[in-house]
C-alpha cells in the first residue's frame, strides 16, 4: 500500500477522468463502475506493474491523476477491449487508456511505437518499417515472379499494384515484405482462387497504424487520410485491412 | 369452492371498466376429461412419445400425455397437441392412451373453447421469465456442458427433479465436488442485456443452493459464490448469510470474466481477480449461473389486451402509494409482474391485490359465494374401532427411501386395522375421493394417514371425513416424510422400520380417539388496528372500505408516525400530500374510530371474538372485535459512533430528510457530503440488515447531486443493497458522480475533527489506499429498530424474533398472519421496509383479516383442556397455564363446598401443560389424553398396553 492518503472532498480538483468523459459518447460510462473486477479478471495485462484495469479506473475515479498519467501501465494495456466486452456497465476503459497515452509528452512515449509512427509518416506507403514505394513494388513483383516460376498451378498468379478500378484495395502489414515476403503469398492465392478483383496500392498499402497506438491524433489522422486517398485514387469499391 | 380454475387458458381480451369487466378467455383443449381422469398415470405410462420436459428445463423427458409435476393443481393429466402422435398424424395412429385409460377419460374430440367472464376486478399475476444467459458468450452456456443456470441447478438438486436429488455433473455423470456460482447474470447489467435492475432473489437462492449442495455431496464438497454485493435484505436473511459462512460456503467478491471448459470438456476453468487484485486461476466441476428474473415473454401482449401501462423493463407499472394497482382502475398486479421479488413479498402483494380487488366489489359481496355444508355427523358411539391406514408415497419424497408396499402390508397386521393402501399423493383431490369411497364401503370409523405433517395437511383429511358425516377428529397422522424419509435418506431399511414404528404408534392412538366437538364462536365484525402510522391507517382504511367497523389506536397524539419525517419515496413521489390525504380519509371515514394517545391494556378471547380495554386520554373503554392488526412500527436508532451528537454536521437519515426539506439552501451550499451505511446494522448487537438504508442513501445522494451537480458526494458501504428496481437509483447516483467506497466491519471508517474540518477516513479495498474525505455533512444510515412491543406481546401472547420484530406465522407462505389466529402483522414492526412495501403489507393484512371478518361464525379447534371428575381443586394447573385459561370455582357437593378448576375454551391453546402438571388426571387435553399418549408410548416400545 502506498503510504500517502488520497485526499478528497472539498479539495477535489477537476479530474482527468471528467475530461475524458467529456469527449466520449455517454462519457464512456466511466462513472458507472461497480468495482466487480470482471475487467481485471479478463485482462491480459492485469498484474503487470501491480496494476489492472479496475485499479486504473479506480485511481482515475479517486482523482489520482498524477499516478495514472505517469503510469506505464497505459502502454502495457493493448486496448484489446476484452474488459469492455464483459463489463456489466460497458465501461470504455480502452478509451480512458487511449487518452492517458495521448496526454503523455511525445518524448516520454515508448520509443518503439514512436519510431514506428515516425517511419510511417516518412512515406505515403504508411509503412511503419519505412518501406518506400519502389522497394514495395519491387518485393511484390520479385516474390510473384518466384511463385509463378516455381509453383505448379500458380503460373498465372496475380498480385497487381495500382490496378485502377479494382473491387478490393488490399492492405498488407509491412513486416512481411521486409522480413518474410513469402508470407504474403497464401492470401494472394486465396484471392486468386476466389476470383477476387483486387489490388495493392503503391501508396497507403501498409495495414498497421502505430500512430494510433501512440495516441497521436494528428499523425493518426494523417495516416488514415493518406490511406483513404490511396483507395479513392484507384477508385476501388472496398478497402480490405488485414490488421 | 369459490375459486373456478381455468387451466390451459389464455386471456384473449379484456373490456369494460372497474366493477364490470368482460374477460374473454381461450380454453385450450386438454384432450382428457377432467371429471373422469383419476390421475392414475396410465396414459403417460403407455404413451410412446417422449418429449423434452419443460418443467425440468429439458433436463429430463416426459410423455406427450403428461402432468407437469406431482403436485399439479388440478391433478389431471393433459395431452400435448404439439407432440401427440395421434393429433399430429391423425387416423389410425397410436391412441395408446385411449386404449388403456381405465376411466375412458381420453377425449380427442376436445376443442378449443372461448369463454366469456363477467368480473368486477382483475388481478394479473403472470409471473416472470428466467433470463437466458446465452447472450453472454463468454460464460459458455449451451457450449460447455458443466455450465448450468440457477433454475436448471434447482431442478437438479430437487428430490422430485430429473436426478432425484442425486447431483451429477452433466459432462460425465459424476458427483461434482467443487461448484461455483456466478451472481448477477442478466441482472445489474446493461451490456448485452437491458436488465439494469437487481433481480432481488438470486443472492439468497444461490446461498440456499450452496447449502443444500453441501448436504447432497458426501463429505460436503466445496461451494464458492462469486458476487458483487451479497444482498440479504430480507427478514433473517443476514442470519442465513452468517450461517452459510459458518458452514464454510466460500464467498468470493470477484467476477470471473470468462468461463472455459475444463480439460477434456469436463468441468470449468476460470480466471478471476480478487478484490485486492490477486489473479487466481481455479477449476470447478460445475458453474451455476445465477440468472435473473425478467418480465414475462407476453407482457407486452397482456398490457395491450388489458390496457395497463408497463415500465421500460416491461414490468407492470404501479404507484408507490397504491403498490398493487395497475395504471388502469380495477386491474391489480400480484407478484413479480411488478418487478423481481421473493416469495414473502409476492405472497403479501397477492393478498394486497386481493384486498384492493375485494374493496372494489364490496357492494356485491356475498352475492356469488357458495358455502360448504357437511352432512350431519353419524353417531359412532359403541362401535369398535375400525381403522383404515392410508400410506402416501408423496410422489417419490417418501417412496424413494421408505418401502411403502412393505409398510402398507405391515399396517394390515395391526390391531383394529380393517384396511390399508398406498397412493401416490394421498392429499390429491382424487385420492381424497377414493379415500371417501373406501371409508364408506368398508365402514371405517378411524383413519390413519401415514404421510406428512399434520401442521399442513391435517385440516384436509379432517375435511374429507366431515364430508362423509364422520367427525373430523377421527383422523391420526404419522409423519413419515418430514420426520423420516427426509432425514434418513441414506438408510432406507432403517427408515422403513421407523415408518412401521410410526404407523404402529398412530394406529395405537387411533384406537383410542373419539369424536370431538368444535366450539362455535360468533364473529364480531369489528377490526382493531394498533398503530396509526401509514401502515395502520392503510389497513384501517382497507378494512373500513370493506364495511367493517374499525378501531385505530395510536399511542402518540397524532396519526402519521415516521411518514411525517419522510420526504419522498425512492421513486420520488412526495410523501406529505399522500400522508395528509390518508389522515383526512381515515379521520373522515364513517367506519373508522381513531383513538390517539391510546394504548391497549388487556385482551381476552380469541379469533373472531376478542375483548380489550383501551385507555385513551385517561378514559378506559372496552371494545370487542374479531381481529387485530399489529402495525406497531419501528424507529431510527440513535448512533453511538462517528461523532454523532458531538458535531452538528453529523446527522441521521431522517434528520437529513428534514434538513433538505426545511433548509434546501443549506444543503445546496455544501461542497461535500458523505454517507456511511450500516450504522448499527449487520453488527454484533444488531445482526440484521435494515433493508431500506441503501436505497435511502442513494436517493439522498441523487437529490444532493441534483441540487448541486459539482458537490462531492460519497457513500461508504459494506454491500450495496439497492434490491429490485432500486438498482436504477444506484446506477443514477454513480452516473451523477457519486463515489461509492466499500469498507469491512473489521475496518470501519474513522471520523475525526481536524480543527474545523470534519474528516472521514476509509481504505479503498481496490487500490488498497487510505482515503481522507473532507466533508461538510456526514449522514449516518442508522439502523431501524422495532418499537417496544413487550406489552402487546404479553397481552396477545404473540412473539417477536431475536431482534424484537413481530413474528409472522410463516415467513414465506403466511407473511402477514401471526401464529395466533386472528392477529396480523404489517409494516416495519415486522421488519424494516420502505413505505410502498409497508402499504402493500397493510393491504394484505386487511385482506387476510377480512377472511375472518366476513364470516358469521368461527369454529375453534376442539383440542382444548377438559376438567374431569378427578379434579379436586388443588390448583396446581392454575400457575402452570401460560394462557391464564384456568380458573378455580367453588361448588356445593353433598352439602359442603368443594372446589374444582374450570377452563376457558377460548383462551385455552391446548398446549397440555395442565395435563402434565396435574398429579391426579383431573384435567386432560382432548386429542392428546394421557390414555392416548400412553398407548403411543407402549406402541413405540412395541409393548402390550
Amino acid at each position: 500500500m502506498r503510504a500517502e492518503e488520497i485526499r478528497l472532498g472539498k479539495t477535489r480538483k477537476s479530474l482527468f477522468k471528467d475530461h475524458v468523459m467529456s469527449i466520449l459518447p455517454d462519457g464512456g460510462n466511466l462513472n458507472l463502475c461497480l468495482t466487480c473486477g470482471a475487467c481485471a479478471s479478463g485482462c491480459p495485462a492485469s498484474g503487470i506493474g501491480d496494476m489492472d484495469p479496475r485499479r486504473f479506473l479506480r485511481l482515475a475515479a479517486m482523482g489520482a491523476d498524477d499516478e495514472i498519467l505517469s503510469s506505464d501501465w497505459a502502454w502495457w494495456c493493448t486496448m484489446c477491449q476484452r474488459c469492455i466486452y464483459a463489463c456489466p456497465m460497458k465501461i470504455d476503459i480502452p478509451q480512458l487508456i487511449f487518452n492517458v497515452r495521448a496526454s503523455r509528452p511525445r518524448e516520454q512515449r515508448p520509443k518503439g511505437i514512436v519510431a514506428s509512427c515516425d517511419a510511417a509518416l516518412k512515406h505515403d506507403t504508411c509503412s511503419a518499417m519505412g518501406v518506400s514505394e519502389e522497394d514495395w513494388r519491387f518485393v511484390v513483383e520479385d516474390v510473384l515472379d518466384e511463385v509463378r516460376a516455381g509453383q505448379a498451378g500458380f503460373e498465372k498468379l496475380q498480385a497487381p499494384v495500382d490496378k485502377v478500378g479494382a473491387e478490393l484495395f488490399l492492405n498488407q502489414n509491412s513486416r512481411e515484405p521486409v522480413t518474410e515476403p513469402e508470407e504474403m503469398v497464401p492470401l494472394w492465392k486465396i484471392l486468386n482462387l476466389a476470383g477476387a478483383d483486387w489490388t495493392y496500392g503503391s501508396k497507403g498499402w501498409a495495414a498497421e497504424n502505430y500512430c494510433m497506438f501512440m495516441a497521436d491524433d494528428a499523425s493518426w489522422e494523417h495516416i488514415i487520410r493518406t490511406k483513404v486517398k490511396a483507395v479513392e485514387d484507384l477508385r476501388c469499391k472496398a478497402w480490405l485491412n488485414t490488421e | 369452492m369459490n375459486i373456478e380454475l381455468l387451466t390451459l387458458s389464455e386471456v384473449v381480451d379484456v373490456n369494460g371498466q372497474a366493477g364490470n369487466f368482460t374477460v374473454t378467455v381461450r380454453k385450450n383443449p386438454r384432450y382428457i376429461d377432467m371429471d373422469k381422469c383419476i390421475a392414475c398415470g396410465i396414459c403417460a405410462e403407455k404413451c410412446p412419445k417422449l418429449v423434452k420436459d419443460d418443467y425440468n428445463l429439458g433436463l429430463s423427458r416426459r410423455k406427450a400425455a403428461y402432468i407437469q409435476y406431482g403436485q399439479t393443481i388440478p391433478l389431471k393429466y393433459a395431452i400435448d397437441p404439439e407432440t401427440c402422435i395421434f393429433i399430429q398424424k391423425g387416423k389410425g395412429k397410436c391412441l395408446a392412451c385411449e386404449k388403456f385409460c381405465p376411466t375412458g377419460a381420453i377425449n380427442f374430440k376436445d376443442r378449443e373453447q372461448i369463454v366469456t367472464l363477467n368480473v368486477g376486478s382483475v388481478i394479473l399475476s403472470p409471473g416472470h421469465k428466467p433470463f437466458d444467459p446465452s447472450v453472454f458468450d463468454f460464460y459458455g452456456y449451451g457450449r460447455i456442458p458443466d455450465v448450468v443456470t440457477g433454475m436448471e441447478y434447482e431442478r437438479m438438486l430437487s428430490p422430485g427433479g430429473p436426478l432425484h436429488g442425486h447431483l451429477e455433473q452433466p459432462s460425465n455423470g459424476k458427483t461434482p465436488q467443487n461448484i461455483a456460482w456466478l451472481q448477477c447474470v442478466g441482472s445489474r447489467n446493461t451490456n448485452k442485456s437491458d436488465n439494469g435492475y437487481c433481480s432481488s432473489v438470486c443472492c439468497m437462492y444461490a446461498m440456499k443452493q450452496a447449502l443444500i449442495t453441501e448436504t447432497h455431496i458426501p463429505g460436503g464438497g466445496r461451494q464458492t459464490i462469486f458476487f458483487m454485493d451479497m444482498r440479504c435484505h430480507g427478514k433473517e436473511f443476514e442470519l442465513y448469510y452468517n450461517y452459510a459462512k459458518d458452514k464454510n460456503i466460500q464467498f468470493m467478491r470477484a467476477r470471473p470474466h470468462t468461463i472455459e471448459a475444463g480439460p477434456g470438456g469436463v468441468g470449468v476453468k476460470m480466471l478471476y481477480s480478487t478484490e485486492d487484485g490477486r489473479k487466481v486461476e481455479e477449476q470447478f466441476d460445475m458453474a451455476v449461473l445465477s440468472i435473473g428474473l425478467e418480465a414475462p415473454r407476453d407482457a407486452l401482449d397482456l398490457a395491450e389486451k388489458t390496457g395497463i401501462r408497463l415500465t421500460p423493463y416491461r414490468f407492470a407499472e404501479t404507484g408507490d402509494f397504491n403498490p398493487v394497482a395497475s395504471s388502469k382502475a380495477g386491474i391489480y398486479i400480484g407478484g413479480s409482474f411488478m418487478g423481481p421479488m421473493n416469495i414473502p413479498s409476492a405472497v403479501a402483494h397477492a393478498s394486497s391485490a386481493a384486498a384492493c380487488a375485494a374493496a372494489d366489489l364490496v357492494s356485491a359481496r356475498g352475492t356469488l359465494t357458495r358455502k360448504k355444508t357437511y352432512p350431519p355427523e353419524a353417531d359412532l358411539a359403541g362401535q369398535a374401532p375400525k381403522i383404515g391406514v392410508f400410506v402416501c408415497s408423496c410422489g417419490i419424497n417418501i417412496a424413494q427411501h421408505v418401502d411403502v408396499t412393505a409398510l402398507t402390508e405391515y399396517a394390515k397386521t395391526l390391531p383394529f386395522v380393517a384396511y390399508a393402501e398406498n397412493s401416490l399423493f394421498s392429499c390429491s383431490t382424487d385420492a381424497q375421493g377414493m379415500m371417501g369411497k373406501i371409508v364408506k364401503e368398508k365402514g371405517l370409523n378411524r383413519v390413519v394417514i401415514a404421510a406428512c405433517s399434520p401442521r399442513t395437511h391435517e385440516p384436509l383429511f379432517q375435511d374429507t371425513l366431515k364430508e362423509l358425516g364422520i367427525n373430523g377428529y377421527l383422523v391420526e397422522m404419522a409423519n413419515i416424510r418430514n420426520q423420516n424419509s427426509w432425514v434418513h435418506q441414506k438408510q432406507p431399511e432403517k427408515a422403513t422400520q421407523k415408518a412401521k414404528d410410526q404407523v404402529r404408534m398412530a394406529v395405537a392412538k387411533a384406537g383410542r380417539i373419539f369424536p370431538l366437538a368444535q366450539m362455535e364462536v360468533p364473529v364480531v365484525p369489528r377490526a382493531m388496528v394498533i398503530g396509526g402510522g401509514v401502515t395502520g391507517m392503510t389497513a384501517a382504511l382497507k378494512l373500513g372500505d370493506q364495511g367493517y367497523d374499525t378501531v385505530l389506536i395510536e399511542k402518540s397524539d397524532r396519526l402519521g408516525g415516521n411518514a411525517w419525517q419522510l420526504r419522498t419515496t425512492a421513486r420520488g413521489e412526495p410523501v406529505r400530500p399522500m400522508l395528509e390525504a390518508l389522515i383526512a380519509k381515515v379521520k373522515g371515514h364513517r367506519r373508522i374510530e381513531v383513538l390517539t394517545t391510546a394504548r391497549i391494556t388487556s385482551a381476552t378471547g380469541s379469533v373472531g371474538n376478542f375483548t380489550s380495554d383501551v385507555e385513551a386520554d385517561g378514559e378506559v373503554r372496552t371494545f370487542s372485535y374479531g381481529i387485530a392488526v399489529l402495525a406497531t412500527g419501528a424507529a431510527e436508532s440513535v448512533p453511538v459512533e462517528y461523532l454523532y451528537g458531538q458535531d452538528d454536521r453529523v446527522v441521521t437519515h431522517l434528520q437529513f430528510d428534514r434538513l433538505i426539506a426545511d433548509d434546501p439552501d443549506r444543503t445546496a451550499s455544501l461542497a461535500s457530503a458523505v454517507f456511511i451505511q450500516c450504522v448499527g446494522s449487520r453488527d454484533e448487537n444488531r445482526p440484521y440488515c435494515s433493508r431500506l438504508c441503501c436505497t435511502h442513501s442513494v436517493k439522498a445522494a441523487v437529490d444532493l447531486k441534483t441540487q448541486k451537480p459539482d458537490m462531492a458526494v460519497f457513500v461508504l458501504y459494506r454491500d450495496m443493497r439497492t434490491y429490485g428496481l432500486n438498482e436504477d437509483l444506484y446506477k443514477k447516483a454513480r452516473e451523477m458522480g457519486v463515489l461509492f467506497i466499500r469498507y469491512d466491519l473489521e475496518n470501519k471508517p474513522q471520523v475525526s475533527r481536524d480543527g474545523d474540518r470534519l474528516v472521514v477516513r476509509v481504505t479503498d479495498p481496490v487500490i488498497n489506499r487510505k482515503i481522507a474525505i473532507d466533508t461538510d455533512l456526514l449522514v449516518l444510515a442508522a439502523a431501524v429498530v422495532p418499537n417496544d412491543v413487550a406489552d402487546l406481546v404479553s397481552i396477545y401472547r404473540c412473539a417477536t424474533n431475536q431482534d424484537g420484530f413481530l413474528n409472522e406465522a410463516h415467513p414465506k407462505l403466511r407473511p402477514v398472519d401471526m401464529a395466533a389466529d386472528g392477529l396480523f402483522v404489517a409494516g416495519i414492526g415486522g421488519f424494516p421496509k420502505p413505505l410502498e412495501e409497508s402499504i402493500s403489507q397493510a393491504q394484505a393484512a386487511a385482506s387476510r383479516a377480512s377472511v375472518i371478518l366476513s364470516r358469521d361464525v368461527m369454529y375453534l379447534d376442539a383440542i382444548k383442556s377438559h376438567v374431569t371428575e378427578h379434579c379436586d381443586g388443588c390448583a396446581v394447573c392454575l400457575d402452570a397455564c401460560p394462557y391464564q385459561a384456568i380458573s378455580i370455582i367453588a361448588y356445593a357437593e353433598n352439602g359442603r363446598t368443594a372446589k374444582k378448576v374450570e377452563t376457558d375454551k377460548a383462551l385455552c391453546k391446548g398446549c397440555g401443560i395442565c395435563q402434565a402438571a396435574c398429579p391426579k388426571g383431573g384435567i386432560l387435553v382432548h386429542g392428546f389424553t394421557i390414555d392416548q399418549l400412553q398407548a403411543q408410548v407402549y406402541a413405540a416400545l412395541d409393548l402390550p398396553n
